[in-house]
């Protein structure tokens, strides 16, 4: 075979062979991609369907005009703006469901973890005696329903609970004493028109108007006593002008969170102490000793010791906190529901309203919703910068 | 011959498949709790209309209260409406009317049918779509004062009829512990519902809301804000108790039947609460008490009032049918007849006789608590009604009157600033219609 022959047969052999490599590559690297696909598609498919496509719907119909009814196929809707946004933005029980859910933040983070921080600090050092006692006594509200708590302590203080109960009978018996003592000035069943403006005098000025003319109704009132027994005129008169006891600052805005941050710090101050606990209990308990030894106080070993120990997990918690307290919703709307007249809104509450109370308004809803989305996008970036600054020194 | 046999064979074919009785599925969405007065009389109701028509099988699906109304708003978007559907005539169910999701049933039923009804009933203008979207079983009246007229008389009190009759009440009746009315209003809805309606009724009228929804007058005007003041002067003066407006709704009827209020507002509906429950014999109030001791009376006359004797009253619930049932189809038939049944005279006096409502099907006839037959003698004696403000309202607006009412009952604001707030609500609603 002449040379030029066998190498123009060598290059047509290295050719073939190098087509059929290329061949074999390109064979595999479809394989790949059908594997790939055949192995990321399910997943991606779900993933469309589950979460990006409800994301992307939430934007379109914030921004639409869509009114109810069949959302494909049905009457047309449209591209309506911001008209949503700014109707939210211009509410002002937006601005008190945003401060509401500002508040269990605050409360989550400087009550719920300094609290658990302590607690599991005295449990840990064994400074009360029982700690495995407490730290389950402290632990039990966690592991209640949330809608069983609601209700348990929305009965406690309802008009009719025990804290009510309780006030009503110290009202009760303040009022007694001091009708007591305005009758047995004038002695006897003596009623005098002097007598009658004392008693009003005691029962405030709300009383009056519960009369067209107080002095002599109220007179005829006591005189149609005579002959009944000492007792059931004065009780009579309690029952009459005793105020009942009512949450009635549960309708004050200002105020009437302060029942639901209680519970809430009462319910999950547990999970942090158990979360602080665990942590602690990892850290070498000769550097405490060596500390005590060398004579530093128990403040000094949680203040040098414990803390630095333990930052990274403060910062883990307090992104916790955070991200549970703009997700709350079962627990206020079982205690409250957002009432009365919705000053305990928070912004899950107010979307749910939205959405699904009356006439539903699914554009505004959904604008509610990305707004607490971008709300936490912010608070997760601040605690991201604190977790960067604090955080990644534990052991 | 075998041309003859095959045309036979086929003829046979077709004539048997005539006969033969098509199997067809309705959906179904009841509306129905447990632990309501009549569940199993109502659970009967179904069970006997799957027993006599088992060529139709029912997939029903039961909810109540706010999960039923989310899960039809989700089956509208969805437009998979369920093919028989528990609506209501006004905003609550707005979708429903605005959307035409449900056949006219005037249409459907026919006229023949629906002349056994009260002309209330069958009144389109009576719904918010201004057509027959839904067949009222019941026309409600929102406010009745159920009154212990045994407690009034032990205090030598005569029944009220006058404002100042409540209010001579007060002290005498505080001082026995009793409160003179009762109007539970932490869920917000039973002031405006069962109350304040009747008040701008009596103060305003019909016609002044007409034009506060046409936008030819405002929430702030005189006749409104004077309605607010009748609310507020109420608690005020002691006839209503500040500490009612955290008593939950559920919690105010027995608190009535145990004596503690003299009077308790509440829509005509109420008086299932206080039937004898057949199961255990027992009932809150005893038929015998109910019969001597307890009279239904309207609110008593108000100073100021324009409209004497009116009360709030509106269009009850009932039964719908899908709008994307093809007329004329099988199942077109069986929701009709499913229809036909559940407002059958029968059906109807089962209701009637759990207390459920008074029926407006026309003659029906059952053996009822004697508070329940005070029911259909109350409505005959007050015929003039007004406005149930939320029928008329869009949610939107009634929903920060609701508040302001629970505002007024805490006294933490005044009726001028509730009215402004309503007005604001009403004006914002407007315009994002727009």
């Amino acid at each position: 075979m002449a040379p030029g022959m066998a190498s123009s047969a060598g290059f047509a052999t290295k050719t073939i062979a190098g087509e059929g490599r290329m061949s074999r590559k390109k064979h595999h690297r479809v394989e790949e991609g059908r594997a790939y696909w055949a192995m990321v598609l399910p997943a991606f498919l779900i993933y469309v369907l589950v979460m990006a496509f409800p994301i992307i719907l939430s934007v379109v119909l914030s921004v639409s005009n869509y009114d109810g009814g069949k959302m494909f196929g049905g009457d047309p809707w449209g591209f309506a703006g911001l008209r949503s946004y700014a109707q939210v933005f211009s509410d002002p029980l937006f601005w008190n469901a945003l401060k509401n859910n500002v508040y269990i933040v605050l409360i989550s983070v400087l009550g719920q973890l300094p609290l658990g921080f302590i607690f599991a600090y005295i449990i840990y050092r064994k400074l009360v005696k029982w700690p495995g006692f407490w730290q389950g006594v402290l632990y039990i509200p966690n592991i209640l329903s949330v809608i069983v708590v609601g209700l348990l302590w929305q009965t406690i203080f309802s008009p009719n609970g025990p804290i009510a109960e309780f006030m009503n009978t110290m009202a009760r018996a303040g009022f007694q004493s001091k009708l007591e003592t305005v009758f047995s000035g004038v002695g006897g069943f003596n009623i005098t028109d002097d007598l009658v403006r004392k008693i009003l005098n005691l029962a405030g000025p709300a009383a009056s108007q519960w009369f067209t003319d107080p002095v002599p109704e109220l007179k005829d009132l006591i005189l149609s006593y005579q002959g009944s027994p000492h007792a059931l005129l004065i009780n009579d008169l309690c029952n009459l002008f005793v105020q009942k006891w009512s949450p009635e600052f549960l309708s004050k805005p200002d105020l009437a969170m302060l029942p639901v941050l209680f519970v809430i710090l009462w319910m999950y101050t547990g999970m942090y102490l158990i979360l602080f606990l665990a942590n602690m209990q990892k850290i070498d308990t000769q550097i405490i000793e060596a500390a005590r030894i060398d004579g530093a106080t128990e403040w000094q070993v949680m203040r040098f010791i414990i803390v630095p120990a333990l930052s990274g997990t403060i910062v883990n918690s307090a992104i916790l906190a955070i991200s549970g307290s703009l997700s709350s919703f079962a627990l206020i709307f079982a205690m409250t529901g957002g009432g009365p007249s919705r000053v305990t809104e928070i912004l899950s509450i107010y979307m749910y309203n939205n959405a699904f109370l009356g006439r539903p308004n699914l554009p505004l809803a959904n604008a509610i919703s990305l707004i607490m989305v971008l709300v936490s996008f912010a608070l997760i970036a601040g605690t991201k910068a604190l977790e960067k600054r604090y955080g990644g020194k534990e052991e | 011959m075998k041309k003859l046999l095959i045309a036979m064979l086929v003829i046979s074919m077709a004539v048997a498949g005539g006969f033969a009785q098509e199997k067809v599925t309705l959906s179904v969405m009841n509306y129905q709790q447990a632990d309501q007065a009549g569940y199993a009389e109502d659970v009967a109701i179904w069970q006997k209309f799957q027993q006599d028509n088992p060529d139709i099988t029912l997939n029903i699906e039961v909810l109540f209260n706010e999960p039923y109304h989310q899960k039809l708003q989700a089956y509208a978007a969805a437009g998979t409406m369920p093919d028989v559907f528990y609506v209501w005539p006004g905003a609550r169910s707005a979708v429903v009317h605005e959307k035409k999701l449900a056949k006219d049933l005037n249409k459907l039923l026919g006229a023949a049918y629906l002349k056994d009804f009260s002309a209330a009933a069958t009144n389109p203008a009576n719904q918010l779509g201004k057509y027959m979207a839904m067949l009222p079983q019941s026309f409600t009246y929102s406010s009745v004062m159920y009154v212990n007229k045994k407690l009034l008389a032990d205090n030598g009190f005569a029944l009220p009829k006058s404002y100042a009759d409540l209010k001579k009440m007060v002290p005498k009746l505080k001082a026995k512990g009793v409160a003179v009315a009762m109007l539970p209003n932490k869920d917000a809805w039973p002031m405006q519902s069962c109350l304040f309606s009747t008040v701008v009724g009596r103060m305003a009228g019909d016609a002044f809301m007409d034009a506060i929804v046409a936008g030819k007058a405002r929430f702030t005007d005189k006749p409104f804000v004077s309605a607010l003041e009748v609310i507020a002067n109420m608690y005020k003066d002691g006839i209503l108790s500040r500490e009612d407006v955290q008593v939950g709704y559920g919690e105010a009827a027995g608190m009535f039947a145990s004596g503690k209020a003299a009077i308790y507002i509440d829509g005509d509906w109420r008086v299932s609460s206080y039937i004898t429950d057949k199961a255990s014999g027992k009932a809150l109030i005893s038929p015998e008490a109910q019969e001597s001791d307890y009279v239904l009376l309207p609110l008593v006359s108000i100073p100021g009032e324009k409209n004497p004797g009116v009360v709030s009253a509106v269009a009850g619930t009932g039964w719908a049918v899908s709008a994307s049932i093809p007329a004329g189809s099988a199942k077109e038939l069986a929701a009709a007849k499913l229809i036909k049944y559940l407002y059958s005279p029968e059906v109807q006096a089962i209701r009637f006789g759990t207390g459920a409502y008074v029926p407006t099907r026309k003659g029906v006839e059952a053996v009822v608590d004697p508070l329940v037959a005070k029911v259909p003698l109350f409505y005959a004696d007050n015929p003039k009604t007004c406005y149930v403000i939320d029928g008329v309202l869009d949610p939107a607006v009634y929903n920060v009157l609701n508040d302001g009412l629970v505002a007024i009952g805490f006294g933490t604001k005044a009726p001028a600033v509730v009215a402004a707030e309503v007005q604001k609500a009403y004006q914002n609603w407007k315009a994002a219609k727009k």
